[in-house]
């Protein structure tokens, strides 16, 4: 599935998407800090469907996953 | 005005800066409404904050701030806290929300939030609450650029 990536942490990756397969956040998780190694020292959220999830979550690949860095609106 | 109430993804960013005759527009557009009482406007300006963090060179000056945003979930998101304040302030009237991407100077405006209502107790009590749900929810991310060319991310706390 694909992973939007944001601010900060598309800075560090270089790119603003990457590729990763994964059938569950936790995976997912463990996935993109193989992928980016900055992520397990930055502060961030991951947003499935344009939510906020804190949770483990199955997820199908059908999903839109996007990592989010702090926010700065303002 | 048709506008109230109604459920529809409003478009909140601009690119560039808000024109500060932008606001006076905005103001006169709400002539024709004799139920308004109260117009409470908060604006947003980019500040030429100074900072010295341990990583960084002591007293470098932000000169802009470059604002991009996951613009389909800050907008989802944006409709969700409309729709809560208007049922929580049923006589606001209307509310506005614009917010700048793109490199913002020090010293132009980036945020606008504007309500209307009948007296002005809703409208101060609304725009208070949607800048503090805008700043802590939209997914919107700002690179502070600084006078010696380098960057750092804001976070809103």
């Amino acid at each position: 599935m694909e992973v939007l990536l944001f601010g900060m942490i598309a800075e560090k990756a270089n790119t603003d998407r990457v590729q990763i397969s994964a059938t569950s956040l936790s995976e997912l998780r463990t996935a993109l800090i193989s992928r980016i190694p900055e992520l397990d020292r930055m502060s961030y959220a991951i947003a499935v469907d344009r939510a906020v999830v804190h949770t483990d979550l199955a997820l199908n690949g059908t999903e839109e996953i996007a990592v989010l860095p702090p926010f700065a609106g303002g | 005005m048709s506008e109230v109430r109604q459920h529809k993804v409003k478009d909140i960013f601009v690119d560039g800066p808000i024109d500060p005759s932008f606001v006076g527009t905005s103001i006169a557009k709400h002539a024709t409404r004799q139920d308004i009482g109260a117009h409470e406007i908060f604006l947003g300006q980019i500040r030429a904050d100074v900072v010295g963090a341990d990583d960084r060179p002591p007293n470098n000056v932000v000169i802009a701030i470059e604002y991009t945003a996951y613009r389909e979930m800050a907008l989802e998101t944006m409709t969700a806290i409309r729709e809560e304040a208007f049922v929580r302030w049923p006589e606001m009237t209307c509310l506005h929300v614009h917010h700048s991407l793109g490199t913002i100077p020090v010293g132009q405006l980036c945020f606008m939030v504007f309500a209307s209502s009948k007296h002005r107790q809703q409208a101060r009590e609304a725009v208070a609450y949607v800048v503090d749900r805008i700043k802590s929810e939209l997914p919107i991310f700002g690179k502070e650029i600084f006078v010696d060319n380098t960057h750092q991310w804001k976070r809103n706390t």
